[in-house]
């Protein structure tokens, strides 16, 4: 898990800061010294996995200090480079990437018209919905995945329920039936969710899902709702307003909200190992398996932390540039 | 088109009646002021003639087009809002050439109109900048650039000077009223301030509590008010409560005289409505009613003085015009002031709780 951990430590830091900060006008000791908490409690455990990724694991023991670069060796071009080139651990980082992104795509695109139909409702309405919201982020990643294990179970969920109101017959019937089992989400008989890039982008999804509505709720209700009457006093339909006035307002938002889903998605565990396919699993369960795992190789799964660490930092930054560049076109 | 018709208008929301059976004509290329109280319903109406607000009941015609479902965007009057609601993510230019884009009008062409319609609100210059980098007296008319984009038929303004300061606002009511003539558009201003209504429109409609209490053009709406109403809202009055005596009305002790003769039923309670510029202070040679008066207060804003007075009949205050006279008042003095009766507007008791 120390690869979810790194990410988050990495997210914290911004945060802190603003705390930290007219605290310091105010009081510099105190200031000081709160510097002094955020910095060793954000700075020392990242240098920590950083030293370690250098280091050296030890067979039947643990690892020594070392200055080599074969753990990041490993994780770019294999073990046995030069001799043999093999891509296993990049292919881990591409599926982080590729169940995040989307998973955080289709978390904020659903949660944008959810939310703007909220923002629309009365004070009182939208207080409720609020609560209820931020009630949910009280379940735990393990809880939620366990629901939908049981959901997409093959022998007590969906696949059954499919199978006892005959939908699966119909599926059949029609023809769709053989599509679903091109994209692995049927067996002969019956479809199956699990283990799937399916069950494993939609559980994601669901996870990050109220943070989407808590993160594009204080620009959408800020929207100024005279905007959207003067466009329509001016000949534009409901999709014209959406399109020229209410996206074009809050696209800075929205590119936020994604990127720092995103972030977060690259770090998941449970959701990963429950429903990814073993060749499909990401980067972040290869973290815990050299960390805490079978292979116990603590520097190894360090290098993989900091590759997952720079990825995500680099994309953060690439969001920040992008939205530098539109904020400077505004 | 050929005017705007309201039949019977209503509007509720909730169990709150906003708006009360309003019938109301707007007759093509003039100016009409909705005015009244906040919570009169004014922006209610005008929200429900631009397609914003669906009435209740009634009917809203375009000459002989009934429009009264029309969604906003199909009627495509050009409204300015009180807080412009302008889009901060576009340039001047295209903000004012929206209407046009999204109607499908070439780039290159609407762009050319909105520069053309920026000349005509003396913004020319502004078409590449942003909307954050305007003033506000500079927002509002690329606001109302923006709404004439569209060459709409019908022109609505709902508060349109609130967010502007004092002065600028008196000089934008001349330069709208004077662009709206130029263009000859049926135009329906939002407003609540009584100067604003006087200077820029052929016809003011004032209202209360959701209803109509009169519509006529501004000298008429001032000079002859329908009720204690409107006499209290447009300018300034003194009131008095009385009692109709022989078609005159006894105030206390005194009897007043007044013209036409009022015509309630002897003993009847009614409230006289007098315009501070009407009385005249010791003049020998003025007709109406004399009192005995003391100054209790002057006021000098330099075109105009304040004289206030104790008289029989209460308080009262007279004003003088700059050079009306060379007399100094001074508080203390005693004096006698004369009501013309023409100038004593003769109205029924309004209910108690009512507003004036």
């Amino acid at each position: 898990m120390s690869g979810a951990g790194m990410v988050e430590a990495r997210i914290e830091l911004p945060a802190g800061a603003v705390v930290a900060a007219p605290e310091k006008r105010r009081m510099p000791a105190k200031g000081a010294a709160l510097w002094a908490v955020v910095v060793f409690l954000c700075v020392t455990p990242f240098l920590l996995v950083l030293t370690i990724s250098f280091g050296q694991k030890i067979e039947g023991a643990g690892w020594e200090w070392a200055m080599t670069l074969e753990n990041y060796q490993r994780v770019f071009v294999g073990a046995s480079w030069p001799d043999e080139v093999t891509f296993l651990y990049l292919q881990k980082l591409y599926y982080s990437l590729y169940y995040a992104v989307i998973a955080s795509v289709l978390a904020v695109l659903t949660a944008f018209p959810f939310t703007y139909l909220m923002t629309r409702l009365s004070r009182r309405a939208q207080a409720r919905w609020l609560v209820f919201i931020l009630a949910s982020l009280s379940l735990s990643e393990v809880f939620i995945v366990m629901g939908w294990d049981v959901l997409l179970s093959n022998r007590s969920g969906l696949p059954m329920v499919f199978k006892a109101t005959g939908l699966t017959d119909w599926l059949k019937a029609v023809g769709w039936f053989d599509i679903l089992r091109e994209w692995g989400l049927a067996n002969p008989r019956n479809v199956k969710f699990k283990t799937s890039e399916f069950a494993t982008i939609l559980t994601m999804t669901y996870l990050v899902w109220p943070y989407a509505v808590i993160l594009l709720y204080p620009p959408l209700s800020r929207l100024d709702h005279s905007m959207v009457e003067a466009a329509r006093t001016m000949g534009a339909g409901p999709w014209k307003v959406m399109s020229t006035v209410i996206l074009p307002s809050v696209r800075l938002p929205l590119v936020g909200a994604i990127l720092l889903l995103f972030v977060f998605l690259l770090g998941t565990y449970v959701a990963v190992t429950v429903f990814a396919e073993p060749a499909k699993q990401t980067m972040a369960v290869s973290v815990y398996d050299a960390v805490r795992g079978n292979t116990l190789n603590a520097p190894f799964g360090a290098a993989q932390a900091m590759v997952l660490l720079a990825t995500a930092a680099v994309f953060l930054s690439l969001g920040h540039v992008l939205s530098r560049r539109a904020e400077a076109g505004a | 088109m050929s005017g705007l018709f309201l039949r019977n208008i209503r509007k509720d929301f909730g169990t709150v009646r906003a708006v009360e059976g309003i019938d109301l004509a707007f007759a093509e290329g003039e100016l009409t002021a909705l005015l009244g109280p906040s919570g009169c319903g004014k922006t209610t109406l005008l929200r429900m003639i631009a397609g914003l607000e669906e009435p209740t009941g009634g009917t809203i015609m375009l000459g002989e087009r009934d429009i009264s479902r029309l969604p906003a965007h199909k009627r495509r009057f050009g409204m300015v809002f009180q807080n412009f609601a302008l889009f901060p993510h576009l340039s001047v230019r295209e903000n004012v050439a929206y209407s046009l884009v999204i109607a499908g009008v070439a780039r290159g062409e609407a762009a050319a109109e909105a520069d053309r319609l920026l000349d005509l609100v003396q913004l020319g210059s502004f078409g590449d900048r942003r909307i954050g980098e305007l003033s506000g007296g500079q927002r509002q008319r690329v606001a109302i650039a923006r709404a004439l984009a569209q060459k709409p038929e019908v022109f609505l303004l709902d508060e349109p000077m609130s967010a502007l300061d004092a002065k600028l606002r008196e000089d934008m009511q001349v330069e709208l009223r004077m662009l709206q003539q130029r263009l000859g558009i049926t135009t329906i201003v939002v407003t609540h301030d009584q100067r604003e209504a006087m200077t820029m429109a052929d016809k003011i409609v004032v209202m209360s509590d959701g209803h109509v209490e009169q519509v006529g053009p501004p000298h008429e709406i001032y000079h002859q008010p329908k009720n204690a109403f409107v006499a209290d809202f447009i300018g300034k009055a003194n009131f008095f409560d009385g009692r109709v005596e022989g078609g005159q009305v006894r105030v206390g002790k005194t009897l007043l005289s007044v013209t036409p003769p009022a015509k309630f039923t002897n003993g009847s309670a009614v409230r006289i409505a007098c315009r501070p510029e009407k009385p005249y202070l010791d003049s020998a040679d003025a007709e109406g009613t004399r009192l005995q008066a003391r100054i209790t207060f002057v006021r000098d804003v330099g075109p105009v003085r304040d004289i206030h007075l104790e008289t029989d009949i209460g308080p009262m205050v007279v004003e003088y015009a700059l050079g009306e006279t060379d007399r100094a008042f001074r508080l203390g003095d005693t004096t006698q002031v004369t009501l013309p009766p023409a100038a004593l507007h003769v109205f029924p008791e309004p209910p108690e709780g009512a507003a004036a």
